[in-house]
């Protein structure tokens, strides 16, 4: 046990003693990170970091050696610049000349190089911070600014030219972290404007050679700005200005298109229209005398006012391309009121102006007075467009009541058209008159038995299928046509003319027809009339002439050439026209029937001549200033 | 004033900046004119430093640790000041003397240097190449400019000291040669850009009685 203990011991005190031995006796690490820095291109350092030092005392030495010499030199200096560096004096400081500089750690043990370093001088100017740095707040309040000055390092020497300094500042608000650079060039002083009121800044100031290292950054100078303009003030007084001049273009924009705001606003109310009613009466208040106008003397209305009370619609066909609707239709009508009509009275707001019924109302009584006017033989352009338009107006107004019977789209189509035949707005043309979709519904005409002329009142209703004459102008439509007019109207229309003027004229005009009736085209010359005999649902439409005396209808013989009868109307728009002969010929037979008859027969037929007819109805546009139509040389379809 | 602008204007010949100062009958601002040369020697300075440090970029370190002796620049030749109090004791005409004399002796060598350059064994030739031309072309210019500068100041201003480049034209054959030759060239001109900078820059200063805010 002993032994064993013994050889324990032994084991132990080896250890020990070679622990002892091997501990920190190493040679020492190699020194590295070798820099050199020259301050004023004069003198300059070196430092060094140094290795392990193997646990002994470790001394550091420098040596160095200049270029084209091998003589190797130590450092002069290793407490100047501190621990771990050498300071080469100006004496032993030389520009332009490469130093080989090596560092070697020796101990006990031994010693360790560390990589050797070349520098020039000239290339490791690293200057001072610049000193004396001076930050001033201008004595001007409203606009303060800061004034900062420097001065080059001491050791610099810049008034020789031996070193070559440039300047940057910095600055920043005491509580904020983002630093703002201003480079300085040469110069000495600077100053920062657009400081922030009542802020406290700080100031740096740094420097470097024109080939060299930036210096550190000098201490920051602190400076308060004062107060100058409170922010909050000038933002105001800028959106003060700003809504000012918003403000003083609003107004006068109101105050340019004050009437058209003052009408958006406070929309005009219509004020009473009643036929009879005198405005000024209503006004003065005088109840009695309002009243009375209404009350007695035109009731029941005579025949002249007959129309005006209770004409309100007349069918019209339309194409069905036609883009108008019923309403822009009346819409149209209006507007050609409004630019060629001042009737519109302007103290009752737009409602006067929009109503149908006083629209077909101040349509009667204008196209009345147009009537007696122009036959004294006066042409005025608007009493011309006015009749044409209160003609469409109580067409309009006719189609309404008889929806029911027909196609309501092709009523509306129709009453489309009717404004194409009457204004003179350019975009309306006849030709959408014809198109291939001949109107279908019936066009009725919704004049009450009041409204007949007492000629005719009694021979529409009892006779519905007449032989007589009066039977025939049962059937016919009757048109009559203003000698103003110049182009081809609606055989409607033309009734329509001819109810207005049924006063002079004497002629038989409405027939209640159950049957749709054609549209088409006809060109008569002023003054002249022409029936339209039939309407079809194929299409097919009769014209016949007649007299002004109407008594006989047989008279078309001594017509002259300036009629010709529409024979039927082709889907296709076509519009066979018969001559003279033929219209004769057919006046003898019974008109119903027989244009029913000769409707069935020719309907067929019709459908299958189409070539010459597509083009009548265009041919009748051209034709209709004349007046006339001459089936001879419109087509050289034969006629049946 | 234009003819001041025209005199610095350092590619101008020497015939019409004699018939410039012929023209002018005041004195010649010459702080002005040096302040021109020296900015454009510091340029020159700057591109030098560029070029050097591109091509370490890539260059392999082990041909730099045989140290490029700058002892063997063909310029070693010409004694220049070691230290500021030697350098401040120089004359104004021995520095331009001097700084022309090595702007002068760098003329050949730099288009040695351009030629090589194109066909350098080195990532950043066509940089280089380029450098190295607006480095022959900023040498041309000032050294138009401070021969017209030291005609101002006299003869022994205008005396250059001759100092032949006997490099050759080739720089070597095999990468390593061409390459170290090629950094041992530029090194040798690094230093001595800095030294025609230097001397013009202190030149400058002395220069600038008018304006002392520069120095």
């Amino acid at each position: 046990m002993k032994k064993v203990g013994e050889v324990v011991l032994l084991w132990l005190l080896i250890l020990f003693i070679q622990n002892a031995a091997g501990e920190g006796y190493s040679p020492p690490g190699k020194p590295t990170n070798i820099s050199c820095r020259s301050p004023e291109k004069e003198t300059f350092t070196c430092w060094w970091k140094p290795g392990s030092d193997g646990g002994l005392p470790t001394t550091y030495a420098l040596y160095y050696r200049k270029e084209g010499s091998q003589r190797v030199f130590e450092c002069p200096d290793y407490k100047t610049a501190g621990k771990n560096s050498c300071f080469f004096s100006k004496n032993v400081t030389f520009v332009w000349v490469n130093y080989n500089i090596t560092v070697v750690a020796t101990n006990s043990r031994g010693r360790a190089f560390s990589d050797p370093v070349d520098i020039d001088v000239v290339y490791i100017v690293k200057p001072n911070p610049p000193e004396e740095v001076v930050v001033n707040v201008t004595e001007d309040k409203d606009w303060p600014f800061l004034q900062v000055s420097w001065k080059p390092p001491k050791m610099a020497d810049t008034r020789s030219g031996w070193i070559t300094l440039f300047y940057e500042v910095r600055l920043k608000l005491e509580n904020k972290n983002k630093w703002e650079e201003v480079s300085a060039g040469q110069r000495k002083t600077l100053q920062i404007y657009s400081l922030r009121s009542g802020g406290t800044y700080e100031v740096q100031v740094r420097c470097k050679p024109d080939h060299g290292f930036w210096s550190e950054w000098s201490p920051s100078s602190r400076v308060k700005v004062p107060e100058y303009f409170p922010q909050e003030r000038s933002m105001w007084i800028l959106i003060v200005v700003f809504a000012a001049f918003i403000l003083v273009i609003f107004i006068w924009m109101v105050y340019m298109n004050f009437h058209s705001v003052k009408r958006y606003l406070l929309p005009p109310v219509p004020g009473p229209k009643i036929k009879g009613i005198d405005k000024q009466l209503l006004k003065s208040g005088k109840s009695e005398d309002i009243f009375s106008s209404l009350v007695v003397s035109d009731f029941p209305p005579t025949t002249s006012n007959y129309e005006d009370f209770l004409v309100q619609y007349l069918e019209v066909y339309v194409p069905e391309e036609r883009e108008l609707i019923m309403d822009e239709g009346k819409d149209l009508q209006d507007d050609s009121f409004k630019t060629e009509n001042s009737t519109c009275d302007n103290d009752s707001g737009r409602g006067s102006c929009d109503s149908h019924t006083l629209l077909t109302d101040k349509g009667g009584g204008d196209k009345e007075d147009g009537q007696q006017s122009d036959q004294e033989g006066s042409q005025a352009e608007a009493d011309t467009k006015s009749q044409e338009e209160a003609l469409e107006e109580e067409l309009l107004a006719c189609s309404h009541e008889n929806l029911q019977s027909s196609n309501i789209s092709n009523e509306k189509e129709k009453v489309k058209s009717w404004p194409s035949l009457f204004s003179p707005l350019p975009q309306y043309s006849l030709s959408p008159v014809n198109r291939p979709n001949p109107p279908k519904t019936g066009q009725q005409h919704c004049l009450s038995d009041s409204l007949f002329t007492p000629n005719s009142m009694p021979s529409y209703f009892t006779q519905p299928g007449p032989s007589t004459r009066k039977g025939f102008r049962s059937n016919y439509w009757e048109c009559s046509f203003d000698h103003k007019q110049s182009h081809p109207l609606h055989p409607q229309s033309a009734a329509h003319e001819h109810l207005q003027a049924q006063n002079d004229l004497n002629t038989a005009h409405v027939d209640y027809m159950g049957a749709p009736l054609d549209v088409h085209v006809l060109n008569v010359r002023p003054s002249e009339y022409v029936e339209v005999q039939r309407v079809s649902v194929e299409d097919g439409v009769l014209l016949h002439p007649i007299s002004p005396s109407q008594e006989d209808s047989r008279t078309l013989s001594h017509q002259t050439e300036d009629y010709s009868r529409v024979r039927m109307v082709n889907n296709d728009n076509g519009l066979l026209l018969l001559q003279r002969d033929a219209i004769e010929e057919e006046k003898s037979m019974c008109p119903y029937q027989e244009d029913v008859v000769s409707r069935a027969s020719i309907t067929p037929t019709l459908q299958n001549s189409v070539t010459g007819i597509n083009t009548a109805l265009p041919i009748l546009d051209e034709m209709a200033a004349s007046g006339y139509i001459d089936t001879a040389t419109m087509f050289g379809l034969p006629t049946h | 004033p234009s003819r001041r602008t025209e005199i610095l204007n350092m590619h101008l010949e020497p015939q019409r900046n004699v018939v410039y100062l012929v023209a002018m009958c005041r004195a010649v601002p010459v702080n002005d004119l040096l302040d021109r040369a020296s900015q454009r020697s510091d340029k020159m300075h700057s591109l030098s430093t560029l070029l050097t440090q591109e091509m370490d970029s890539h260059f392999p370190p082990y041909g730099r640790m045989q140290m490029p002796r700058p002892a063997d620049c063909h310029t070693s030749a010409l004694q220049t000041p070691n230290d500021k109090e030697q350098a401040l004791q120089v004359s104004e005409s021995d520095l331009m003397s001097l700084a022309r004399s090595l702007l002068q002796a760098w003329v050949d060598p730099l288009a040695v240097l351009s030629t090589s350059a194109i066909t350098l064994p080195h990532p950043s030739k066509s940089s280089i190449s380029s450098k190295i031309q607006e480095l022959q072309e900023h040498s041309k210019s000032l050294g138009d400019g401070l021969d017209i500068l030291s005609g101002k100041m006299g003869p022994s201003a205008q005396a250059i000291s001759f100092l032949p480049y006997t490099g050759g034209t080739d720089l070597g054959q095999d990468r390593v040669t061409i390459l170290n030759k090629f950094n041992f060239l530029l090194s040798c001109l690094r230093r001595d850009s800095h030294k025609i900078d230097s001397f013009l820059k202190v030149l400058r200063c002395r220069a600038a009685k008018l304006q002392p805010e520069l120095c």
